[in-house]
């Protein structure tokens, strides 16, 4: 699951979980499994935990940050005050969003059996779901395959 | 015309094999200044109004052929992509039917085999003059059709693509229960 937090149109902060084929060392070790994650406030990438440029070929990491973020802007421009998203991390599709602590969509499973609540019309539905669709796969995840941080 | 509310409306077509197929149809409507609860039943043999069997062969032939149009729905259609298992049930009904002074909410249900999609709330009565109102206003979804978030979308989607479509089944159910209603006299 990724979870992107937005204020005033701005991303705050961020977290993915990817998998890398080629392990980055963190101190010492490789891993495939890494989280990505921007801080709030703080306006740096860290990798399970620990400041992007300070591993080992953090500068290509750092040169991407503002890219980055700009790409999670993207997607914070469609919600005003505070949103928290919550997207799925195969498809890229939102399945939680709350705006002011109010959810105002949410996709639940519970057995074989889908539910939405929503307190959109299912044309913004769509129209939110395609932009941050759009933007991870268009935008982010080609960004993230070229220096190495997916697949 | 007396004031009226509905309260149940189920259609369903039953088959065994290719041929062999029975329509079953229920609707109630309340009276609610008598309390009286009118009771409409086609098992696929006799149509009854509040237990009298309804002789009119026209009327019967007319409120059939509009239940079976409700039966065809693009969207039981795009069920029954979602199951591998010959036809063997189809059904439209309303749940959760509200009855307001301003009109009657409810959720369209849809079935096909053991697969079903329900959406709502969607006003029945009267029906929304502007078809395209369906996808602007806020819906709770629910189907046991799709194994992923990606083709739960699909479905949403579908929804929006048969907007008009499910105007006509509705405009339908409103003629279905006009008939209904002149045949009673109410």
């Amino acid at each position: 699951m990724i979870a992107i937090h937005c204020s005033n149109r701005t991303v705050q902060s961020f977290f993915i979980e990817v998998k890398v084929s080629q392990p980055l060392y963190i101190n010492g070790v490789p891993v495939h499994d890494l989280y990505l994650e921007k801080r709030p406030i703080e306006g740096y990438l860290y990798i399970n935990g620990v400041r992007a440029k300070e591993l080992s070929g953090g500068t290509k990491y750092q040169l991407i940050e503002p890219t980055l973020f700009g790409y999670f802007d993207e997607i914070c421009q469609l919600f005003t005050g505070n949103a928290d998203i919550d997207v799925e991390d195969e498809s890229y599709l939102p399945v939680s969003i709350q705006v002011n602590g109010k959810y105002v969509l949410k996709i639940e499973r519970t057995g074989n059996i889908f539910t939405m609540d929503t307190g959109l019309g299912l044309d913004d539905i769509r129209h939110i779901s395609s932009k941050i669709e759009s933007v991870f796969r268009v935008k982010v995840i080609p960004l993230l395959r070229a220096v190495g941080l997916y697949g | 015309m007396a004031r009226w509310e509905l309260a149940k409306f189920k259609v369903e077509r039953v088959s065994e094999g290719i041929l062999n197929s029975v329509i079953n149809f229920e609707t109630e409507i309340l009276i609610p200044e008598t309390r009286k609860v009118i009771a409409v039943i086609y098992n696929g043999k006799q149509f009854t109004i509040g237990g009298s069997e309804l002789k009119s062969e026209y009327l019967v032939y007319e409120i059939k052929s509009k239940l079976e149009r409700l039966l065809e729905s693009s969207l039981i259609r795009e069920l029954s992509k979602h199951s591998r298992k010959a036809e063997y049930r189809r059904g439209f009904s309303l749940r959760k039917i509200d009855v307001y002074a301003e009109g009657t909410l409810a959720n369209l249900r849809y079935v096909y085999n053991d697969k079903f999609l329900e959406f709502g709330s969607v006003l029945v009565i009267p029906p929304y003059k502007d078809w395209n109102k369906l996808c602007k206003v806020p819906l709770t979804v629910e189907t046991n059709a799709v194994s992923n978030i990606k083709s739960f979308y699909e479905v949403l989607t579908e929804i929006c693509r048969s907007a008009l479509r499910v105007h006509f089944e509705v405009v339908t159910v409103n003629e279905i229960l006009k008939l209904i209603l002149q045949e009673t006299g109410v």
